[in-house]
């Protein structure tokens, strides 16, 4: 008899595995659930929401019986990559992000029905629209933010799609937030950064004269300018984007300063716009020589960065070293700051920026109505062509934004991202 | 109003698994004692109705002699009280007073002598006052554990779940809702009351079995309302099978002398079904009279598990397996050809476990594995829609429009009830093809909670370890084999409907038992409920098991004096 139901363990083997499968579902319960009963939630609850930008503008809404975007066309487009889509084809929008602020779910009561959830983002639609339009069928990515609250005002990467008619064939990297996700070779804007560690790390750097004939020779290559720029100051020789100046500073700071900084400002590293992360950039951190070094020092070299770390550097830039974590939703809540940078690093940067319009973008002439401070960037990708870059803030308490256009293959970084470009988006967000 | 049902539905829940868990496992219970043998000066309690006598250290009465083999006669005692003694391996004989014990046993009597290989021990046979006294000496089932208080919470969770259907149910489906759960709550009173007035105390499998078809009832009333007369009238007959099957196993001889017309009777059952059943859904394993939709290989589980148990004796006396291969060769072949492969697995899970029981051979179970293995790897190229089943499992996430259209759904909605449910009867997967069997635990999941849910499993689980339990202070081999192999089959039919529905494992399509839909399959977890009872050797528990003190009354068993030779 013993014998035999000893062999009776052979059911506690099945209840083994039962119990098994049992904790393998709790396991994946508690890692999936929210997925699994967010899936078909919308479907089968009374659950509707939409998302509207700063101005009450409806980007997106949904409902038990249909989903809806914008009604016009180019809103659709212009504003799809903050929006996303209901089938999270593009990962970054908010649709799929905020997926729970509007229908939310728990692992102990499960989904939450009959939720009417708005969510209002500080996007301003509109800009969105002319931003995209600005860029006239062209590639790139438009950001803009204010740097006193870290609301983002604007947020287009080009190509884009429409939500409500998706191409069958869409164009290349057109589900690809180029702002957020996107690393480019940065060129001269990347010398805001090498001033940055120069005038905390250069003694008497702010009273230095840069003398530029021309071209620099590192170990028998050479860095050259466009044309000569002579003898210079600090401020001329950013104002000027002499590559001959900067490439030395770098190479004068050393490898490990450069690094210092480029980490210290958050370039090498991911950041979360509402949880969404962002691309990280690259810079020479292993050792290179003085020829290397200099190109990294005027972003050139294996120099990558992401948009939307730049729209960070130059927001604290703007907001005396203090960075305003930059959101996409309006909020009550105080902005989430920190300090990024020295405040006397940051007031002598903002003044250069500011010099550098007066003194090498044609100051008011050109940018009429703008208090701009920039700098630009014409970043050589090695085949003739170049992105432009056109990057700053505007010193104006009733307008103070902080921006960053690029435009890829655009061209020259002034007349390209600056003037054409970032003059018209940047007119209508002070109109608006 | 609707939260604080839910927190009294997970709590009545839990502590009804907790009393029966407490009651059924954790408490002693004594094995009942027949006779002694006695060793030189040991005196041996014989616990079972079917012992080994033997050296080894399973042997039920262990006799560490020399010559004295590890298996070497087994001593049964039958329904009437009467004792045989058989030589099975013992190569030197065995002898009965001074006789050799030939083939087919030799019977034995009080103070008669078993002589082993040169070693000579007694038996001693017990009268019956002892035999009354021993046995009160035992601990009584529901004794500590209260079964009519666990009977009444489940009644208090029936009447809550009531309260959650009738916030959520039609105004024309509630009277017939209504009506469902009373009539459980009288059903299981008076199946309660039956027990007493049997003098039984043993009321914790009947108990999980009501408590898993009161969930059942719960789907039916969310799923169909207009059914709920069927749904009752099936759970009555389901009780009284299990009445009339318990009663049945309460003779050992009655039973077992009905095995192979029971075995003639399950494969006619299923001859009819190949030749002249109705396809449903792929499977051809319908028949329909008259309106009544039958399932037939639901019948020929019991069946199975009726056959497939054995006798202790006949375990060692045909010492092949060859009879009960080919019988379940058969039935799973004929599940094959009517295309229900499910339950074919089902059965050849069963089969596995009793031919491990049967025969300890690993080699034999390994053997029958492969075969198997082979034999599926046969059906899934020959059959598409199984091979498109497997080809789907774990990547249903990917094709929730087609090929993953349900086990998506029943995850999605199994999550969106979270651990206390959106409320009995305010699901939406219920709409949903198959909802109220294949995938039945995501509704209880949806509808009553993840914990609910977990509880219907534990609630399986328990009467799986209780059977494991019970087997061990089993009369016969007979009931514990049964006991054990009707678990098996109901844990696994509980593994494929539970895993399939969450893509843990393919989605084969049976029923969860007693809480999918389905006429048939109820009965038939009933009376499989029937064969646990009949393991349930607590003192006074089991109406299938005949109260130890009185079997004396039925017969003089010994022929001899009391005293016997000295």
């Amino acid at each position: 008899m013993k014998k035999i139901t000893n062999r009776a363990v052979s059911v506690l083997l099945i209840a083994a595995f039962v119990i098994l499968g049992m904790l393998t579902y709790i396991v994946r319960y508690v890692d999936e659930g929210e997925d699994w009963a967010l899936y078909f939630s919308r479907l089968n609850t009374d659950a509707t929401g939409q998302v509207i930008d700063r101005n009450g503008e409806l980007l997106a809404s949904f409902s038990p019986t249909e989903n809806r975007f914008a009604g016009e066309r180019t809103m659709r487009v212009a504003n799809y990559h903050v929006t996303g889509d209901f089938w999270g084809r593009s990962g970054t929008g908010v649709l799929s992000s905020f997926w729970q602020n509007m229908r939310s779910f728990n692992h102990v009561v499960g989904t939450t029905r009959s939720k009417t959830g708005t969510l209002q983002l500080s996007i301003d639609a509109r800009l969105n629209k002319t931003a995209f339009t600005a860029l006239n069928g062209e590639k790139g990515a438009i950001l803009i933010c204010n740097y006193r609250t870290g609301e983002m005002l604007c947020m287009v990467s080009a190509p884009s799609v429409d939500p409500a008619d998706p191409d069958w064939v869409p164009e290349d990297g057109a589900y690809l937030n180029k702002g957020i996700s996107g690393t480019f070779i940065p060129g001269s804007v990347f010398k805001l950064i090498t001033a940055a560690a120069a005038i905390e790390n250069l003694k008497d750097v702010e009273h230095r004269s840069f003398y530029c004939e021309g071209v620099t020779d590192f170990a028998g290559v050479e860095i050259t300018c466009p044309v000569e720029h002579y003898s210079q100051t600090f401020e001329q020789a950013l104002a000027n984007s002499c590559n001959v100046a900067f490439s030395r500073m770098a190479v004068q700071l050393g490898q490990d300063t450069m690094v210092e900084y480029v980490r210290k400002y958050g370039f090498l590293d991911t950041h979360t716009l509402d949880g969404v992360t962002t691309a990280a950039g690259s810079y020479p951190t292993e050792f290179v020589g003085d020829p290397e070094l200099g190109w990294s020092g005027i972003g050139q070299s294996m120099d990558m960065i992401c948009p939307y770390t730049l729209l960070r550097y130059v927001c604290a830039i703007a907001n005396n070293g203090i960075l305003c974590e930059p959101t996409l939703l309006l909020r009550d809540e105080p902005p989430k700051s920190s300090r990024l940078m020295e405040a006397s690093t940051a007031k002598k940067l903002a003044e250069m920026m500011s010099f550098n319009v007066a003194y090498s973008y044609g100051g008011k002439e050109s940018f009429p109505g703008l208090a701009l401070c920039a700098k630009t960037g014409t970043a050589e990708l090695g085949d003739g062509t170049t992105h432009a870059w056109f990057t700053g803030f505007l010193e104006d308490d009733a307008h103070p934004y902080a921006f960053v256009f690029l435009v890829e293959q655009g061209g020259g970084g002034l007349t390209v991202a600056g003037q054409r470009v970032a003059y018209t988006v940047l007119r209508q967000a002070v109109r608006s | 109003m609707l939260t604080t049902s839910k927190i009294v539905l997970i709590l009545l829940s839990l502590s009804i698994m907790v009393r029966c868990l407490r009651s059924m496992l954790r408490e002693h219970y004594e094995p009942e004692t027949w006779a002694f043998i006695r060793s030189g000066r040991e005196t041996l309690p014989v616990n079972h109705w079917e012992n080994i006598i033997g050296s080894s250290r399973s042997a039920d009465i262990q006799v560490e002699k020399p010559g004295v083999r590890r298996v070497h006669a087994v001593l049964t005692r039958n329904d009437i009280g009467q004792w045989r003694v058989f030589d099975v391996f013992s190569r030197s004989g065995v002898w009965v007073n001074g006789a050799q014990v030939g083939p087919q046993g030799s019977q034995i009597f009080d103070g008669d002598t078993i002589n082993l290989a040169g070693t000579v021990v007694r038996f001693q046979d017990i009268g019956q006052d002892k035999r009354v006294k021993l046995e009160a000496s035992r601990s009584a089932a529901g004794k500590r554990i209260s079964p009519a208080l666990t009977l009444l919470e489940l009644t208090v969770f029936q009447l809550f779940l009531l309260m959650q259907h009738a916030i959520f149910a039609s105004a024309e489906d509630l009277p017939s809702i209504a009506l469902g759960f009373l009539a459980l709550i009288m059903l299981e009173w008076s199946c309660y009351n039956a027990m007493r007035i049997m003098g039984r105390s043993g009321f914790e499998v009947e108990t999980l079995a009501f408590y898993l078809s009161t969930l059942g009832m719960s789907v039916a009333a969310t799923s169909t309302p207009g059914d709920m007369y069927k749904q009752i009238l099936l759970t009555i007959a389901g009780v009284l099978l299990f009445l009339l099957c318990g009663s049945w196993l309460r003779s050992l001889k009655r039973t077992t002398a009905m095995r192979i017309p029971v075995a003639a009777a399950s494969l006619l059952l299923l001859a009819v079904n190949i030749v002249a059943s109705d396809t449903v859904l792929g499977a051809r394993n319908w028949l329909i009279w008259g309106g009544f939709s039958f399932q037939p290989s639901e019948l020929v589980k019991v069946a199975y598990v009726y056959v497939g148990a054995a006798t202790l004796d006949k375990l060692y006396r045909s010492r092949n397996l060859f009879g009960f291969i080919a019988f379940s060769a058969v039935c799973v072949m004929a599940l094959a050809l009517i295309g229900d492969f499910g339950t074919a697995l089902v059965f050849f899970v069963c089969f596995l476990v009793i031919s491990f029981m049967r025969s300890g051979s690993i080699a034999t179970v390994f053997l029958a594995v492969s075969g198997a293995g082979l034999a599926g790897f046969l059906a899934v190229s020959a059959r598409p829609y199984i091979a498109q089943r497997f080809a789907s499992w774990g990547h249903v996430w990917e094709d929730v429009y087609d090929k993953g259209y349900q086990q998506t759904r029943a995850m999605s909605a199994a999550a969106a009830g979270g651990l206390f449910g959106k409320g009995a009867g305010s699901g939406w997967l219920k709409d949903i093809f198959a909802a109220n069997t294949d995938m039945v635990f995501a509704v209880i999941c949806e509808e009553l909670g993840l914990i609910i849910g977990l509880c219907a499993v534990l609630a399986m689980l328990t009467l799986a370890f209780f059977a494991v339990r019970s087997a061990r202070n089993g009369r016969s081999t007979y009931y514990a084999i049964a006991a054990c192999s009707a678990m098996s089959m109901l844990l696994t039919q509980l593994a494929l409907n539970v895993f399939g529905s969450l893509d843990i494992l393919p989605f084969t399509g049976v029923t969860f038992p007693f809480v999918s839909r389905g006429g048939t399959s109820l009965l038939s977890c009933w009376m499989l409920m029937a064969f646990i009872k009949g393991a349930d050797n607590r003192r006074d528990a089991s109406f299938a098991v005949r109260p130890g003190e009185r079997l004396r009354s039925i017969g003089d068993p010994t022929g001899k004096g009391k005293e016997g030779k000295a």
